[in-house]
């Protein structure tokens, strides 16, 4: 088992099934220690390729998808998955490369917002906003 | 990056969180960015990041060439 076995393995999961491997079910699937596993998931998250949870070193994003419920909720292929801004939102589709309804929210208002993505194209009325410049994107990047 | 119906909200949510109006793109823009982001499989032992000329190169062609968006 190396990083990029890891790396594979945790986008694999999550693209097919909307959510992210556990360092338990990584290390069963290698049959490796979960030391080894954190460890591993410690150094991709070091390359900016996964974002983990703070307080457990379990994964938090694999980017675009959210580990956890977010604002922003993407159906593709009878799958439910998370984005964790509307960016990555959009990139749900663009990364499993299939239509999409993203169902969110106004950030200011709250009124209900639907975006779809069908035969490559998208649809929908609203616009995004980048509160941060991309120099800034990994300061924080949950807040990101 | 959050989504909204305006120009006036996105001013209304600056004015609330005390936030700087940061850069703003149509959603055609932002689905041409996820492309060109999220596109290559990143499950292949080759995928890396991109270098910095690399993402510039990606914001120029979508339009993204205000100051806000420069990385250098």
């Amino acid at each position: 088992m190396n990083d990029l076995d890891v790396r594979a393995y945790v986008y694999d999961v999550t693209m097919q099934s909307g959510r992210a491997p556990s360092i338990a079910e990584i290390a069963r699937h290698f049959d490796a220690a979960g030391a080894d596993v954190a460890e591993s998931l410690q150094r991709i998250a070091a390359g900016r390729a996964l974002v983990l949870q703070r307080s457990s070193s379990e994964i938090l994003m694999v980017p675009p998808f959210s580990a956890i419920v977010t604002p922003f909720a993407v159906q593709s292929g009878g799958v439910s998955y998370y984005g964790n801004c509307i960016w990555d939102a959009l990139g749900v589709p663009a990364m499993l490369r299939r239509d999409a309804e993203i169902r969110t929210s106004c950030g200011d208002c709250g009124t209900e917002m639907n975006v779809r993505v069908e035969n490559g194209e998208v649809h929908g009325d609203g616009l995004i906003h980048f509160a941060l410049p991309p120099t800034q994107w990994w300061n924080d990047v949950v807040f990101t | 990056m959050l989504y909204f119906r305006s120009e006036e909200d996105i001013d209304r949510w600056c004015k609330a969180w005390n936030m700087t109006r940061g850069g703003v793109m149509t959603l055609e823009q932002g689905w041409r960015l996820a492309l060109a982001w999220y596109s290559p499989d990143r499950r292949a032992p080759e995928w890396r990041r991109r270098t910095i000329d690399e993402v510039e190169e990606v914001f120029g062609e979508i339009g993204l060439i205000s100051p806000f968006w420069s990385l250098k």
